[in-house]
């Protein structure tokens, strides 16, 4: 593979890819001092190793980096070498603008995407819970840079769409292998249990099946008969037997208001967890605490 | 149709059962909760979800299976896992999780308190080994670790205790849970002032003492209303579900034994009188008075197969551990009985019964240059099950035993099956139904007069021995379970040496 070396606003070549900040390819011979500083940019940053070894730190950790890893820099992350310069070797990288990418995961990558709204939610989701985290071994990756420079410079029929396409499979190789490599694939138990921990921190968010599914690293179909199987309840009910077990223990608690606590816990709202309590157990939220209260003073 | 529910609130998972007034299964369901180890001795599960969850298994059995079928329920009977504590406060709101009988946390009181003089009193008088996994340990933990809660709590309680006090409104446990409890005297069937010392409580902080077959009162109206049951249904507080899986196997006579093994796993007889061992190494539970089940846990049963599949089976789908059990199974057939002098001492999780080791650990010994991957698969089933036969050949220094009744996801594989009649040299039966759920609708059908006491109840489930022991398989398995046997003893320093340098690493 030749160097090269692509950045927006020089290169016309980027011109129909307002989004595409930089990509290249670099061989580097000899260090030079000074050549890699700890920087951080707002727009999102892949690095691929294709030769050598490289010691970079990755939000504030150092990390060595060997043929085939990536490592994912997000927006406002800090990426550079601990020594302040670039190792002896050979890396290829791209730069992505991304339209939006809150830290609760909410992803907006931008028109050139093809993904879907609710994939690119999960995909930012992913991103945002392994952000300390982000270097794995992809092989895959250097291909589809080296792939999408030959597009860029070729302008076959066809190539804008290519390209965009390209980058889109590239979040979505990045993702699969998180959610892979973060789970043995083998003891559903364990797997199952860090799910729940996840949805247990963060109860006041609206779960979606695809995002559950992604965050195992399975479709969503095998997902929701794997959760059926060993639970015996589809994934969104066992959800809102979490919801509404937290819900009892505030309910009792007696710090919080019944509609704080519906929307604490995933509600939608005051009425929809009111409907679903009394479904389950009989009693309005509010009666429940009363109840509770009764007792207390007897 | 009339009908009984069962609601079994066990380990891992809830599962209510549907039977016949004749005994038949009718419909099943279950829901499973998790358990979370915030430190590593640490086995705790959430009481507000095991509720939900049983509340919203049982509504699901009775709008899908019961009421379209037009079943009428009669009553409901509960069983539960041996030895949970659940702390609650004077509003009876729960102080944190419930502490399952896994939880390790009080290793430190255990072994002061065996060290002590008074261990042999409190154990012939209690008939629960003193363990961790006794609750008068975990409370006598609670009041030397967490004293804010020790002082804070107006109750200690069951698990089963909390659900039904949910459902009914009081707190009830029976004699046949509480005699897990370490802190009920057996004979007299009252609280034993010596355990309640030791655990620093009286009386007052447990719930109140009632037989197996003791209604705590009606459902309350709520709940009526939400399960849309009528108030006449009979809620039966039942037992633990060792006692129930033993009944429920059909295992109420002298001369016969029942071995489970899920995860876990227990040899267990019954009889009219305690069993007495100096060593004290079997458990003595209540049934009902002057029943007693007696016999020896062990930690690694199933589970290690499960650890054993995860490490080096093969997956062809994701999760997919069935599959690869079937074909690990598949391999190991294929090996002569006795693994070719390969032995594996299953310790993973250290051992309760009979060698009381809690750093005892996992050993494969024997190895030679022939042996092989198959090998190794076969000698990782028969050394889980070298360790279920250990216990059975301890009991039998007590009592005879003629057959045996196996029951449990992992026992009743038909290869672990024959595995076990040929180690005994017994014939044995395998319980085709889930036998925790049939034990405790026994329970209700007495209660209901349909059967006049237990014996005539566990008749009804005898079933013909469909394994035959092999003798000459039973003589090779003999001479290697010598070496086992000798091994699990012997290797007491070095278990203790090297658990003291894994504890320091972690």
């Amino acid at each position: 593979m030749n160097q090269f070396f692509l950045q927006q606003g020089l290169s016309k070549e980027l011109e129909l890819f307002p989004h595409i900040v930089e990509i290249a390819l670099k061989k580097n011979n000899a260090i030079r001092l000074d050549s890699l500083h700890a920087t951080s940019t707002n727009s999102l940053r892949i690095y691929y190793v294709i030769d050598g070894k490289f010691e970079w730190i990755l939000h504030d950790q150092q990390y060595i980096l060997y043929p085939g890893d990536i490592a994912i820099i997000l927006p406002g992350q800090k990426f550079g070498s601990g020594k302040g310069f670039l190792d002896i070797g050979t890396v290829a990288w791209i730069n992505i603008k991304i339209e939006k990418l809150e830290s609760g995961g909410n992803m907006i990558p931008g028109k050139w995407s093809g993904l879907s709204k609710n994939e690119s939610q999960t995909i930012g989701k992913i991103l945002m819970m392994n952000c300390s985290m982000l270097h794995i071994k992809l092989k895959e990756a250097g291909a589809i840079i080296e792939t999408i420079k030959a597009e860029l410079l070729n302008q076959h029929i066809g190539f804008t769409a290519r390209v965009n396409q390209l980058i889109d499979e590239l979040f979505i190789l990045i993702t699969r292998r998180l959610t892979q490599q973060n789970n043995s694939r083998r003891d559903f138990p364990q797997t199952f249990l860090q799910l729940e921990q996840t949805l247990r921190q963060r109860l006041y968010y609206q779960w979606t099946v695809d995002e559950m599914a992604a965050l195992v690293g399975l479709g969503s179909t095998a997902f929701s008969e794997k959760v059926k199987n060993f639970t015996g309840f589809s994934p969104l009910n066992y959800l809102i037997n979490i919801r509404i077990s937290e819900a009892i223990k505030l309910l009792k608690r007696h710090e919080t208001s019944v509609t704080d606590i519906a929307l604490e816990t995933g509600f939608y709202s005051s009425q929809h967890f009111s409907t679903t309590f009394r479904k389950l157990t009989g009693f309005t939220p509010s009666e429940f605490r009363k109840n509770n209260l009764a007792k207390k003073e007897i | 149709m009339e009908c009984v529910i069962t609601i079994e609130l066990g380990t891992n998972a809830v599962r209510a059962f549907a039977f016949d007034l004749t005994g038949n299964p009718i419909a099943s369901m279950k829901g499973s909760y998790p358990t979370f180890h915030v430190e590593p001795d640490y086995s705790e599960q959430d009481p507000e979800q095991i509720f939900i969850t049983m509340l919203y298994v049982l509504k699901n059995l009775l709008n899908e299976k019961i009421r379209p079928q037009k079943h009428k329920v009669i009553s409901i009977c509960f069983s539960a896992s041996m030895h949970s504590v659940l702390a609650v406060d004077k509003n009876g709101v729960p102080m944190g999780n419930v502490i399952t009988w896994s939880d390790n946390r009080g290793k430190k009181e255990a072994a002061a308190l065996n060290a002590s003089s008074s261990a042999k009193k409190i154990y012939t008088a209690t008939g629960t080994p003193i363990h961790p996994m006794s609750p008068l340990i975990k409370i006598a933990w609670i009041k030397n670790n967490d004293k804010e809660k020790f002082k804070k709590a107006s109750k200690f309680l069951s698990l089963k205790t909390y659900i039904i006090q949910q459902l009914t409104g009081r707190y009830f446990i029976d004699y046949s849970l509480a005699s897990a409890t370490g802190l009920l005297n057996i004979k007299t069937v009252n609280w034993e002032p010596d355990a309640l010392d030791y655990a620093g409580i009286d009386a007052a902080k447990l719930p109140e003492l009632v037989p197996v077959f003791h209604s705590p009162g009606k459902l309350l109206k709520a709940y009526q209303t939400s399960l849309g049951l009528p108030a006449g249904v009979k809620i039966i507080i039942g037992s633990s579900d060792g006692c129930l899986a033993t009944l429920g196997a059909g295992v109420w006579e002298e001369g016969k034994a029942t071995i489970t093994i899920e995860d876990s796993g227990a040899v267990r007889i019954v009889g009219k009188k305690v069993l007495q061992d100096e060593k004290q190494r079997f458990f003595n539970y209540l049934l009902t008075k002057n029943c007693y089940i007696s016999g020896g846990p062990t930690n690694n049963g199933g589970v290690i197969f499960d650890w054993f599949a995860k490490q080096f089976g093969e997956f062809k789908n994701a999760f997919d551990i069935e599959h690869s059990m079937e074909l690990l199974i598949n391999e190991a057939c294929k090996v002569d009985v006795g693994s070719e002098g390969l032995l594996f001492l299953p310790y993973l999780l250290g051992e309760r019964a009979p060698i009381w080791n809690a750093n005892a650990r996992g050993c494969y010994f024997g190895l030679n240059i022939n042996h092989n991957r198959s090998h190794f698969i076969r000698a990782t089933i028969e050394g889980i099950l070298y360790e279920i036969y250990s216990i059975g050949k301890t009991l039998q220094e007590h009592r005879s035993i003629k057959s045996l009744s196996v029951n449990g996801s992992f026992a009743s594989i038909p290869f672990c099956a024959q595995i076990i009649a040929d180690m005994f040299n017994k014939p044995l039966y395998v319980s085709k139904s889930d036998s925790i759920g049939l034990g405790a609708f026994l329970l209700s059908a007495i209660e209901m007069g349909i059967y006049k006491d237990l014996d005539e109840a566990a008749q009804t489930v005898v079933l013909p021995d469909n394994y035959k022991p092999d003798r000459q398989n039973h003589s090779v398995y003999n001479n290697y379970f010598k070496i086992f046997e000798s091994l699990s003893v012997k290797l007491f320093d070095e278990f203790e040496n090297i658990s003291n340098l894994q504890h320091k690493k972690g």
